[in-house]
């Protein structure tokens, strides 16, 4: 073979190949006949149906012509006949990286669809290993598993704003509960469950995990989080990186053993679950874990059925809808039990067709949230799945994965749908009743005006939005100022000195990110709270990619006040002990 | 019958017969040689690898579990006539050699024409959907068109070969029975080999998707067994 004319990545490359093989990967990459069938079961192709190139065979075939022509054997001899390959160039190597993580979500469908069984999306992941291994990946993929590989978790979370974020959350359900066992219990040993939870959570949705301690704490379980090894998330199934797989299942998995906990719950994410649950112990070749595992939909549903918690599901009047995410329900067989928990919490269900194991890809899967040069692609193909939606007629989409909320709430802007997004330990401690008798559920009354004292910068063109916010901060007893161009910011923190900004991506004048940058990189301004509030999710590189620390807060548009308010207080509320 | 045509029947089939089974049995020792992948982690949703395994390769003759045949219903019937017909060509390279008084009952005769007639017709459109469509010329290689053209080929000379009458001229059996040693020889090198690897890419898939319990698929869980 031609190793010289070929460069030194694509040469590394073909020699790892054949060490990545497993019988199953060679089945399924002899095995294709060409027959078509598993075309239209590909969201990516139905939104360009002109485009074959979307074609899960063809995509399969960029990976299997070098199979063919370095592995099997008629295509070493006469590949031309078997249109066998090879790469040379560095070049080559980003047409792949295009086709694997810019054309595929890993979704699995197409596996379904396959009459012959060949499992696409397993060599499409095994393809992407093979890139990472040699440095060719998105930029995305590349930041986010050096946190994971470096900090620990996928979002670069530090362990101090981890705590801080659980301590506030601890004296908020205190206060709520008017009971000091409310609070989170950190690295208890020989808990009955240990709760694991997505990064995601603690930087956006801190909801979500005082909704799950409402539920443990109603339930009377003995829980606890850990302070450590606590991101079930795994970029190693995304990234197709074993090593970084099996090192952070490990991280997981020995922290619950520290802990002695008896079961270790995951939060709801569709490949969290998956990685912890289905392929951690493969990826880190460990037997038995000595503890059992399940997700917190059954976790749920098991306190329902043992009448540990009572949910009322008048408290969830909207009519709704399921999306069940790729990870897991397709590969992990999670499709009746959030059901199961959706009818008991929701007084509307309307069923999405197709659903369950035939269910499309929310489209941010296989890390296509992190992937945002190909998000133009990304939000073509979700018309499927707004279609999808729309023709239920819900106003909100109940999914059991952080992924599929941001991707589903992405689709719902950009294809104008009337609709939110929700997760099920949401709209389980929504329909909580209480049932703790030992426990007086007092309602404390919150302060009049939480935010008063503090200064808050609202920068955003759209006068509606400005408008809002300016009202909704200024009932809490914030002073709001308001600018709409990029250009006022870093003048305006200057003088004003607000202990909170929230940045619009798009506004007129200079680049929000050089702005941004610039505010990070000033000694003066660069402790000033930011909190991103856009309507343009794609945009968030212009401020992540930075080598900067990254903003303190990230919300999507639409917001409501509620969520703005939380977040705001979350943000200044941890601002407040560092100080 | 000539010697020729006693030559193309027997000692020809059997040697091509023979190569093909070598190459295979080699072909099996090849994919066995790679390490199969496993499961370490406990099942999941009351999943089994060995009943998702056998669901997998059951799904052939399911064609309402796969959204792909089940809104392709013309597509699975060619499917099946195109397979029952290359399977019956396949009978009929034995049947005229080794028990050729069969052939002498009409109906039998008139039974292997018609599947293998319909299978020709099939291959025809086959080929059509192939050329015709953008997608699937994207698709094709060409042992891709060579292979789908030489069944179909075949498949018209099993047609013409089947009512087994040297005395009325050799023609039809002599291109049917050289055509089916170069299939013979040709199969395990193409596409058309497939059906040696079709158990293992479904059992495999099936294994997998079992033990994560989500073949075969299920209604009404069972908290207990959704650990």
């Amino acid at each position: 073979m031609d190793t010289l004319t070929r460069s030194h990545k694509a040469q590394k490359l073909i020699e790892r190949l054949p060490k990545k093989l497993n019988r199953q990967f060679v089945a399924s990459l002899v095995g294709c006949v060409h027959c078509g069938m598993c075309t239209n079961s590909c969201h990516y192709v139905l939104a360009n149906p002109d485009d074959p190139t979307y074609a899960p065979a063809y995509k399969a075939d960029q990976i299997r012509k070098l199979f063919k022509r370095h592995v099997d054997w008629t295509g070493r001899y006469l590949p031309w006949w078997v249109k066998a390959g090879t790469v040379k160039s560095d070049e080559d190597l980003e047409q792949l990286k295009d086709t694997v993580f810019g054309k595929c979500t890993n979704c699995r469908r197409c596996s379904l669809n396959c009459p012959m069984g060949v499992d696409y999306a397993s060599f499409n992941r095994m393809a992407r290993g093979l890139l990472v291994s040699v440095g060719v990946m998105p930029e995305g993929v590349a930041a986010v598993s050096k946190d994971q590989w470096e900090i620990g978790n996928q979002m670069g979370v530090l362990k101090e704003d981890y705590l801080d974020t659980l301590e506030w959350l601890s004296d908020e359900l205190a206060e709520e509960f008017g009971d000091e066992a409310a609070r989170i219990p950190v690295d208890v040993k020989d808990a009955e469950v240990v709760y694991a939870i997505n990064p995601r959570e603690i930087k956006y949705d801190p909801r979500s995990i005082s909704d799950a301690a409402r539920i443990f704490y109603q339930a009377g379980e003995n829980w606890t989080m850990p302070s450590e090894g606590w991101d079930m998330t795994n970029f190693g199934l995304f990234s197709g990186d074993d090593e970084l797989g099996g090192t952070v299942a490990k991280r997981l998995y020995s922290k619950v053993k520290e802990l002695r906990g008896k079961k270790l719950v995951i939060s709801e994410c569709g490949h969290g679950y998956r990685s912890t649950r289905c392929e951690g112990q493969n990826w880190a070749a460990l037997g038995e874990v000595g503890f059992e595992m399940e997700s917190a939909v059954v976790t749920m549903l098991r306190y329902i059925d043992q009448g540990r918690i009572k949910v009322d599901k008048n408290a969830n009047k909207k009519p709704m809808t399921f999306h069940d995410s790729c990870n897991f329900a397709r590969s992990c067989g999670m499709t009746e039990e959030p059901r199961e928990l959706l009818s008991a919490v929701c007084t509307e269900f309307r069923e999405m067709y197709p659903n369950r194991a035939e269910n499309y890809c929310c489209t941010g899967g296989g890390g296509a949230m992190s992937m945002s040069e190909y998000t133009p692609r990304r939000l073509k193909s979700a018309k499927i799945k707004a279609d999808q939606i729309r023709t239920t007629g819900a106003k909100m989409v109940v999914t059991t994965c952080h992924n599929c909320v941001d991707a589903l709430n992405d689709l719902i802007k950009h294809y104008k749908l009337d609709c939110e997004v929700t997760q099920l330990v949401n709209l389980v401690a929504n329909a909580l009743v209480p049932t703790r008798a030992a426990v007086s559920v007092t309602k404390v009354e919150k302060p009049a005006l939480p935010l008063e004292g503090y200064t808050i910068l609202v920068a955003d063109d759209e006068p509606d939005i400005t408008a809002f916010f300016s009202t909704a901060l200024s009932d809490q007893g914030a002073q709001v100022h308001c600018i709409s161009s990029a250009d006022q910011v870093l003048e305006t923190v200057r003088r004003e000195k607000p202990d909170l900004v929230t940045l619009d991506l798009s506004m007129p004048g200079r680049s929000v990110g050089e702005v941004f940058e610039a505010l990070r990189r000033d000694p003066e301004l660069a402790k000033t709270r930011v909190c991103v509030i856009t309507g343009k999710p794609e945009l968030r590189s212009l401020i992540y990619e930075r080598p900067v620390p990254p903003p303190d807060g990230f919300l999507d548009k639409p917001v409501s006040e509620e969520k703005l308010i939380f977040n705001v207080r979350k943000i200044l509320e941890i601002s407040e002990k560092q100080q | 019958m000539s010697v020729v045509l006693h030559f193309a029947q027997h000692t020809l089939q059997e040697v091509a017969l023979f190569v093909m089974a070598v190459v295979y049995l080699l072909r099996l020792r090849w994919l066995l040689s790679f390490k199969p992948g496993r499961d370490r982690q406990r099942p999941t949703g009351g999943g089994e690898g060995r009943s998702g395994g056998l669901y997998s390769l059951g799904t052939i003759a399911m064609p309402w579990v796969m959204e792909s045949t089940r809104t392709n219903p013309f597509f699975y019937a060619q499917f099946v006539v195109f397979h029952l017909a290359a399977t019956a060509a396949i009978l009929l390279s034995f049947v005229i050699p080794y028990a050729p008084g069969l052939l002498e009952v009409r109906p039998v005769t008139g039974l292997f024409q018609l599947f293998i007639g319909m299978g020709f017709l099939v291959g025809c459109l086959r080929l059509v959907r192939r050329v015709t469509q953008r997608t699937m010329r994207a698709l094709s290689s060409p042992d891709d068109y060579f292979s789908l053209i030489l069944l179909t080929v075949w498949l018209a000379s099993a047609f013409l070969a089947a009512p087994n009458d040297p005395a009325g001229g050799e023609g039809a059996l002599l291109a049917f029975f050289f055509l089916t040693a170069f299939f013979l020889l040709y199969v395990p090198f193409s596409k058309i080999s497939h059906y040696l690897y079709y158990p293992f890419t479904r059992y495999y898939l099936g294994r997998t998707l079992g033990h994560r319990g989500v073949f075969p698929p299920r209604r009404g869980p069972s908290v207990s067994s959704s650990i």
